[in-house]
């Protein structure tokens, strides 16, 4: 028997201490990143490394001015925020359907995308896009990406399609109301919350997503994740761009997740667990 | 409920759009990558049947059974490392109970970071000669290592930085598990007497299998596909030692145009992960409650 009191409050100390270890370890990496950034390059690579300096925008203004950074933004922003769009247009009615009618294939059919690898989708894409020659093009980067989004709204929003009582639908049924006015004027504002949060979850994960542009693009549509590959060869003369790089690309997902933490594990685990 | 013919037609409306989305974009690009691992695909695509060639080829290829080989030790390293951390973490989590916000965002930090970025830092921390990491390992008094440039150890830091970026979410999912466990059974154990150890192992790891299995399933998804991590920062060197099939099979086909022998790679790969997925859903059923 250990339940004493004092062994009690032992044990509590120790697991607030392993606890704030355990933060350290989860948060330092990327506390690093972000110092690394605002240091001079001498600084950077200073071995030892140093823990206080006087910050600087260097790293910043030159990735401003030595390579089409803002390019690769606005083609992120186009890539992601057009295919987080495609897979809501597309998956939101889909949940609806599901929920409404029980049939599932449909939607386990979209879990193909998630258990397969990328390259085996790739494979094919590439050559039917080359066929149409569309290769390079935005509309190939946001269709290969709402492969990404739809399954990830129509598994977040079935859980909360599936919450609304049933005996609204049918009251508004017997009212006279068909499905598709049942849909968009009496289901779509009740699931309200489960849209924001899978146009967000959609649009992390579409941002973060790396396979499909570093194909699929050329220098033109390249997105930032996918440029991020040419980053690090030119990162190997320079660190504090490349940290800088990593920093800016990492704020928008990082910022997004914040606001949905209520809701991120049932989303991440397509509702097979309640968060 | 009574579904007309017309709420039929009106139904069918609704899914069209994701059914042919998903026709279009998913199940035929699937079959036809079957189809093409049945073919001699030549640079410019150009097809001729060849029957199970690719997968002759395969078998006989030595690099196909080391990417297997690196693929399944990735895969059961990388696992049991965030089995065994999320958990323990997750324990934590649950007896401070109270979770201020902020604390939650911080746990939550690493698995939203894009892959690519988490290579990109720890690139630099790992650097054999500059990097933090072997200072901390130099200050305390143990020899630098090569990290990710060492053959030997590629592996097993690959597996480390995933573990870092992904043992949060494990313990995010353990944690859901344990605040649904029915508090009446740790009263009967402690009305019993049961010793906390006992309580942990005897009770709670058993009552939490379903959800371990669960967070395993999700793991093994994506760790068995593997990718970013790896192309990032060592595009599977040195000297092959870090060459999943996932990144030989991207390789066969985007740097050597054989569209064939990769699309029955990646065949191989997926039926991998479907026997890995199906075996684990057994697994739960098995261990249910």
């Amino acid at each position: 028997m250990t339940s004493t009191p004092s062994a009690d409050r032992w044990i509590g100390y120790l697991n607030t201490v392993l606890l704030m270890v355990a933060g350290i370890i989860v948060v330092a990496p990327t506390l690093w990143m972000v110092l690394s950034s605002f240091k001079f390059s001498h600084e950077v690579t200073a071995y030892p490394p140093t823990l206080f300096f006087t910050p600087t925008l260097t790293n910043y203004v030159s990735l401003w001015e030595r390579t089409p950074f803002i390019q690769y933004g606005i083609n992120s922003a186009v890539v992601t925020s057009a295919s987080t769009a495609l897979g809501i247009l597309l998956g939101t009615p889909a949940a609806f359907v599901v929920s409404w009618t029980r049939i599932t294939w449909p939607a386990i059919v979209t879990l193909l995308a998630r258990m397969a690898p990328g390259t085996l989708f790739l494979l094919p894409w590439y050559l039917m896009f080359r066929q149409i020659d569309m290769i390079g093009s935005y509309w190939a980067l946001i269709l290969t990406h709402a492969v990404i989004t739809m399954p990830i709204v129509i598994w977040v929003l079935l859980p909360f399609f599936d919450n609304i009582p049933r005996s609204i639908f049918e009251a508004a049924q017997v009212d006279g109301c068909s499905p598709i006015r049942v849909f968009y004027r009496i289901a779509l504002p009740l699931v309200s919350a489960g849209l924001s949060v899978s146009s967000i979850l959609a649009f992390v994960f579409s941002w973060n997503y790396f396979l499909f542009a570093l194909v699929l693009s050329n220098s033109d549509t390249k997105t930032l994740i996918a440029a991020s590959f040419n980053f690090i060869g030119e990162g190997s003369t320079n660190w504090g761009a490349l940290m800088a790089a990593a920093t800016l690309i990492a704020l928008p997902p990082l910022v997004l997740a914040i606001i949905v933490q209520r809701w991120l594990v049932s989303g991440l685990t397509l509702g097979a667990v309640k968060g | 409920m009574d579904t007309s013919n017309s709420q039929k037609a009106q139904l069918a409306a609704l899914s069209a759009p994701s059914v042919i989305f998903t026709v279009v974009m998913i199940a035929f690009p699937f079959c036809y990558t079957i189809w093409i691992s049945f073919q001699a695909v030549s640079a410019t695509g150009m097809m001729r049947f060849d029957g199970v060639a690719n997968y002759v080829r395969m078998v006989k290829d030595g690099q196909f059974w080391n990417g297997l080989w690196i693929t399944i030790y990735l895969y059961v390293l990388s696992l049991t490392l965030q089995l065994v951390c999320g958990t323990a973490l997750a324990l934590l989590l649950f007896r401070a109970r109270r979770l201020p916000g902020f604390i939650r965002s911080l746990f939550i930090s690493p698995f939203m970071l894009p892959p690519v970025v988490a290579g990109m830092m720890w690139l630099i921390i790992l650097d054999p000669s500059l990097g933090a990491a072997n200072y901390i390992l130099t200050s305390l008094g143990l020899p630098p290592s090569n990290w990710l440039a060492s053959p030997a150890l590629v592996v097993p830091t690959l597996a480390l930085i995933d573990t870092w970026q992904w043992t949060p979410y494990v313990a995010l999912i353990v944690l859901g598990g344990l605040q649904s466990l029915p508090p009446s059974v740790y009263e009967a154990a402690e009305i019993d007497g049961a010793s906390r150890t006992k309580t942990l192992f005897r009770i709670t790891l058993p009552l939490l299998l379903p959800t371990l299995v669960t967070a395993m399933v999700l793991r093994s998804v994506d760790l068995l596909r593997f990718f970013d991590l790896i192309y990032i920062t060592t595009q599977g060197g040195p000297a092959n030692a870090s060459t999943t099939l996932n990144i030989y099979g991207f390789r066969m086909g985007f740097e050597f145009f054989q569209f064939g022998y990769a699309g029955a790679l990646m065949i191989t790969l997926s039926a991998l992960v479907l026997g890995v997925v199906l075996a684990l859903n057994r697994l739960r059923n098995a261990v249910a409650w």
